[in-house]
């Protein structure tokens, strides 16, 4: 459900503004719409002008010539032609720019999430981000294409024939003019009324529509709670509700729009008759001019009622634009990296009293102190919310931290390149994310640099090969569903690989053998074993078999680490390692002992 | 137009309506003729020199007279028109919830909640459409088409009229033709904006892998490629949906220009005068509109066709758990007992319950246990009647389940369901749904026994704290208590809880296993568990596997079996010391 945006006119206004600067980089392009804009307007009011030559000089006189007459008509025709070819290509363009528009605003927006913090996305579901990217640029996809481009052509249109009507005839013009403040009174109140009878009902209708999908999704709780007959009334009176909200707005249309604008139509029309009969009374009128202010006027009104029908459009893609931009002005940006040109060559890694809080509140860690030596492995046991993963967030730079310092190779984790990082620290998540592609897609990503062959021995290094060879169209079979053909083991395989593709030199492990189904167990331990060895490794273990010949072992608890050894040095302690490693292995001696 | 007689029983229920909505219509189709006839007469009082004040006032108060009339009448039509068919959507959407209501979970099993939202959303609009501008277009296309037709031909010339209209026909025709190419390559844009829309919520779900991997540059190259893919598809929907303004442009243009030349000799002839000349070209812009309605009437009609045929076909679904015919209307009590031989799911072939047999005396709590998938749910779906067709039968209170009306029947069963599934309402709401109408102290009371009570005053709101989809996010295990709640509120003649202590630690089971045990006296529970700790204390426990009894018993006599009860037991045992901290 999104929040509901009132926006004031200032605010509107600066939203609308902001809009309009993304069509800076297609000055190019908008001048020559602009141009065939200018041309078909032209020529729109080119044609009335010859019809009235024709009535004035020719036909009213008698005067046949044939040789003019043919000019005027293939002239009428020619430029008829020519301006409905031209009204093609100006229709196309402007529309081409609106989508070029979004498509730049688009990635903008896809590239800021990109450059966005873990922090974000914990706070924002990521279907209301999703929605930013897509559903709210589309909202301002159509006020572009159709709000904005009729704006632009009919206020052409509308200005051109004054300028014409002008020229024509100054008196009858300036009378003209007194349809202008007519209509603005109407536009002004039925956009006053029309944007809040019109939001009633859209916010009716998504009331409407999320009582519908509630009701379906919790259908069994309803009928056997037997509430069938309250959820109708409930739902028969939102949807009355609905329905009423649907009437009003029927009405404001039918008051304003249309009727009301055919109606000034009809004072335009009398307006002009009116000064033309009056006028002949004491001076000569030139019918054909009279044609000319009619057709204009007839002309004239088209685009009015176009450009009022899209003033809702106008708003939606308003509050659209404000969510769409408050997303691009984003201050919770990713942990920024110095980016000195360093390499991690040895993949040393310590932790010199860091101190973490996601809240600002509450320390999940506390003076977290280890060093990982290059090419030792560092476990990571505890419970639930003991912090472990917190480790791995900072290390990660997922998180920016403030207290203490995380150092590899010497040098703070902060002056190396964001890229050195990524391509020296491979993580493997508990739960292996598959994105849509192939299994070979999955495995070296965007990668396309990787090989086929590269791509097959990662694969067997980690032993997926087997059951990737085994599918059907191999590397090339499609991941669906995230995967969900795959058993969870095999998924992680395919992780595995993906990691050791880009060849790290530091591993970290996040709970990556959590699970794993029986099948794919023993491969998955081989290629643990076969992926440590050379690099440095932290790993959060929830198996204690996994990581028992680990060199170091922290014990975390409520942040702080209370234990460490190895695994033979913690069993003698006695301490809180030895009561987890009993409780895991201790089930099938306890069995055997009953 | 096949839709329009489908729609028929709707039109005869708004017959009013309607009639008055269309002969309105036609009244205005009626006055628009006469504008354009206005500016004829005065052009040739003005040409002949014959104008007066007296005239021109006439002239103009017919002008202000023909607007206000068609101002105050196309404001009626519409009220009428698409007032009903606003009326015809809300009917059908009211049916069609009514009819979900009906439906059992067989129904939903099968089909998908996005594609039934559709029906009630995306078909009923475009039935609305067809209700409202379908009828408008036909009308008014005929209407205006026609009487513009006579005021040209009786008023003005035959035989201009009919040179004139040689290109009409062919705007109708190439309208409807684009409209259906616009409507297919809407569709392919459609297609490639929701994949850009997958492809944007699979990078935000996968962000941490990307982000892992350094991927983001790339990744967005990858989205500016599919968002090119958007734009390549809604260009060509651009160039179609720009045909139609310079193809009405041309068309007309060739129709104006015909009647310029023809309309020019016959006023050389004097069979024609100046004014009505420009009457005659006035009157041809007016036929614009009848042309392209008529083109869009069939597309219109087209999709409200396809909307009505899914709508219809969904609304004749069986509802296939019903009443029996003289049905009992008791609420039913006293021994529950299972005889059935076999259960299998509707379209599946391997039975999953066989050969349940037990009793259960009234009273007493019964525990079932088993591994995921070996029946437990479906034993008690069979009870609560959400599904049918299995071979045995099922008694409470000596009769046939299937013999009392399912109202009564379900009037006497609580049931807390696997998914805790809450209502975006309140806490209140949700432990008072079975029935708004209880006092606060009920509601409380159920609070208390579900051991949520405590947990609920600590939320923001207290009991008005709102819950579920778009409210505040609760643990599965309070979610779970509340789901307790609301069952308990109804004091049920059977409390059937469903795995539904899954979520809540050791401690706060017991405590409501023990409050249970106090308040239910004389009242049969029926419980099903992974953890063992739950039924332990049940007057019978029988275990499911592969959908038949293994092993029956109570606590005791299955420890002294020595088989999967007791296996799991033990093993369950230990699981909870390790979740304890090994103290």
């Amino acid at each position: 459900m999104e929040e509901k945006i009132e926006l004031s006119g200032s605010e509107q206004r600066k939203v609308l503004f902001r809009l309009l600067s993304y069509t800076k980089p297609h000055k190019k392009i908008i001048s020559w719409a602009f141009l065939l804009l200018l041309l078909t307007t032209a020529g729109d009011i080119v044609l009335p002008i010859l019809v009235a030559i024709f009535i004035d000089d020719y036909l009213q006189p008698g005067r046949l010539e044939f040789k003019p007459l043919l000019l005027l008509g293939s002239a009428y025709m020619g430029i008829q032609i020519l301006k409905s070819i031209l009204l093609f290509f100006q229709l196309v363009k402007f529309q081409e720019i609106a989508l070029y528009i979004i498509q730049q605003l688009r990635i903008d927006v896809f590239s800021k999430v990109q450059a966005l913090g873990l922090k974000y996305f914990d706070k924002t579901p990521g279907g209301s981000i999703v929605s930013r990217v897509t559903n709210d640029t589309e909202a301002i996809k159509d006020m572009f294409v159709t709000v904005i481009s009729t704006f632009i052509q009919s206020g052409f249109l509308l200005i051109g024939i004054f300028i014409t009507m002008f020229i024509l005839n100054v008196k009858l013009a300036l009378f003209c003019l007194i349809i202008i403040p007519i209509l603005l009174f109407v536009m002004v109140l039925y956009r006053k009324w029309s944007s809040r009878f019109y939001l009633d009902m859209r916010e009716r209708l998504s009331q409407l529509n999320a009582k519908l999908s509630e009701s379906l999704q919790g259908m069994s709780i309803i009928q056997l709670f037997r509430q069938e007959r309250r959820l109708r009334r409930e739902f028969g009176s939102i949807n009355e509700q609905h329905y009423n909200a649907g009437m009003k707005n029927i009405k404001i249309d039918g008051l304003l729009l249309r009727p009301a604008i055919d109606m000034i139509y009809i004072l335009a029309l009398i307006i002009v008759l009116s000064y033309f009969g009056i006028t002949s009374f004491t001076h000569s009128i030139q019918i054909g001019v009279i044609y000319a202010f009619v057709n204009y006027l007839d002309r004239f009104f088209e685009p009015v009622n176009q450009m009022m029908m899209r003033l809702s459009l106008y708003q939606q893609a308003i509050v659209a634009g404000f969510r769409v931009f408050r997303l691009l002005d984003e201050e919770e940006i990713a942990p920024k990296q110095v980016g000195m040109p360093l390499e991690i060559a040895k993949g040393e890694i310590e932790f010199k009293n860091v101190s973490f809080s996601y809240d600002g509140k509450l320390d999940v860690l506390k003076n977290i102190s280890f060093t990982a030596k290059p090419g030792e492995t560092v476990a990571l046991v505890g419970h639930t919310g003991s912090g472990k993963s917190s480790i791995i967030n900072l290390m990660m730079r997922f998180y920016e931290f403030d207290r203490g310092e995380i150092i590899i190779d010497g040098r703070s984790i902060r002056d190396f390149s964001k890229d050195e990082l990524r391509e020296k620290m491979g993580l493997v998540l508990q739960d292996p994310f598959l994105f849509y592609g192939t299994v070979k897609d999955n495995i070296r990503l965007h990668n396309n640099s990787m090989t086929d062959q590269q791509v097959e021995e990662a694969a067997k290094f980690v032993q997926a090969h087997p059951f990737i060879d085994r599918l059907e169209d191999g590397y090339e079979h499609r991941v669906v569903e995230r995967g969900a053909a795959f058993s969870s083991g095999q998924r992680q395989l395919i992780a595995f690989a993906r990691t050791i593709a880009a060849n790290p030199k530091i591993l970290v492990l996040d709970e990556a053998t959590a699970n794993i189904d029986t099948e794919t167990e023993e491969a998955i331990q081989t290629a643990l074993a076969k992926m440590r060895k050379g690099r440095t490794t932290i790993a959060i273990a929830h198996r204690l078999s996994t990581i028992q010949d680990a060199d170091c072992i922290l014990v975390l608890h409520k942040g702080e680490i209370v234990e460490r050894g190895t695994h033979q040095e913690l069993l003698a302690q006695m301490g809180l390692y030895h009561k987890m490693y009993l409780l895991q292995n201790g089930i099938q001696s306890f069995l055997k002992v009953q | 137009m096949k839709v329009f007689l489908q729609l028929g029983w709707f039109f005869k229920q708004e017959r009013k309506s309607y009639i008055t909505g269309v002969i309105l219509l036609l009244f205005v189709a009626l006055l628009q003729v006469i504008p354009p006839k206005v500016i004829g007469v005065i052009a040739d009082h003005i040409n002949e020199g014959t104008m007066t004040k007296k005239l021109l006032m006439e002239w103009m108060a017919v002008l202000i007279v023909t607007g206000m009339l068609m101002y105050g009448l196309r404001f009626y039509w519409r009220i009428m028109i698409f007032g009903s068919s606003v009326k015809l959507s809300k009917i059908l959407r009211d049916r069609l919830y009514h009819h979900f209501t009906n439906m059992s979970p067989a129904f939903y099993q099968k089909s998908r909640i996005g594609d039934l939202m559709a029906h009630a959303t995306n078909d009923l609009s475009a039935i609305q459409q067809t209700a409202g501008a379908g009828v408008l277009t036909l009308v008014d296309s005929l209407s205006t088409g026609g009487f513009v037709i006579i005021a040209m031909a009786f008023t003005i010339s035959w035989k201009l009229t009919l040179i004139c209209l040689i290109p009409m026909p062919l705007m109708a025709l190439l309208t409807s033709w684009f409209g259906t190419m616009l409507h297919k390559s809407f569709y392919k844009a459609q297609g490639a904006f929701s994949s850009l829309n997958d492809k944007t919520q699979e990078s935000i779900m996968g962000i941490k892998v990307i982000k892992t991997f350094g991927q983001e540059k790339e990744d967005i190259e990858d989205f500016r490629k599919q968002s090119e893919d958007v734009v390549q598809k809604n260009i060509v929907v651009a160039k179609i949906d720009s045909l139609y303004d310079p193809t009405i442009s041309i068309l007309t243009g060739i129709s104006f220009f015909l009647s310029i030349v023809f309309g020019a000799k016959y006023v050389l002839n004097g069979v024609l005068t100046i004014g009505e000349l420009i009457s005659f070209t006035t009157y041809l812009g007016l036929l614009i509109w009848p042309m392209l309605a008529f083109g869009w009437l069939f597309n219109i009609v087209e999709r409200g066709r396809a909307s009505y045929d899914r709508v219809t076909k969904l609304l004749s679904e069986k509802v296939d758990i019903q009443d029996q015919e003289n049905a009992r209307d008791v609420v039913p009590c006293g021994d529950i007992e299972y005889r059935l031989t076999s259960f299998t799911y509707p379209g599946e072939t391997h039975p999953v319950l066989k050969d349940i047999q037990f009793s259960l005396e009234r009273g007493e709590t019964l525990g079932i246990v088993g591994k995921t998938g070996s029946g437990k749910t479906t034993l008690l779906k069979l009870f609560i009647r959400e599904f049918e067709g299995y071979k045995g039968e099922i008694l409470f209170g000596g009769s046939k389940i299937a013999d009392y009306k399912l109202d009564q029947l379900r009037g006497a069963i609580g049931y807390v369901p696997q998914d805790h599934f809450l209502f975006s309402a309140n806490v209140e709401e949700n432990i008072a749904f079975a029935n708004p109408a209880v006092k606060q102290a009920e509601i409380e009371k159920a609070a208390k026994l579900a051991n949520i009570h405590d947990d609920i005053l600590q939320f923001t709101h207290g009991y008005q704290t709102v819950v579920g989809e778009r409210g505040v996010s609760l643990s599965g295990g309070q979610k779970q208590r509340i789901s307790i709640a609301r069952a308990l509120l109804m004091n049920p003649e059977v409390l059937i809880l469903d795995d539904s202590l899954s979520a809540v630690d050791a401690k706060t089971e017991e405590a409501i296993l023990a409050s249970l045990k106090q308040n239910r006296k004389g009242k049969t529970t029926i419980i099903t568990s992974h953890r063992l700790s739950a039924i332990q204390h049940a007057n019978q426990i029988i275990v499911l596997e592969e959908g038949t009894i293994i092993e029956r018993g109570t606590h005791e006599e299955l420890m002294e079996l020595d088989g999967w009860y007791k296996n799991m037991y033990l093993h369950q045992q230990l699981e909870e010391l390790v979740e304890l901290g090994g103290q």
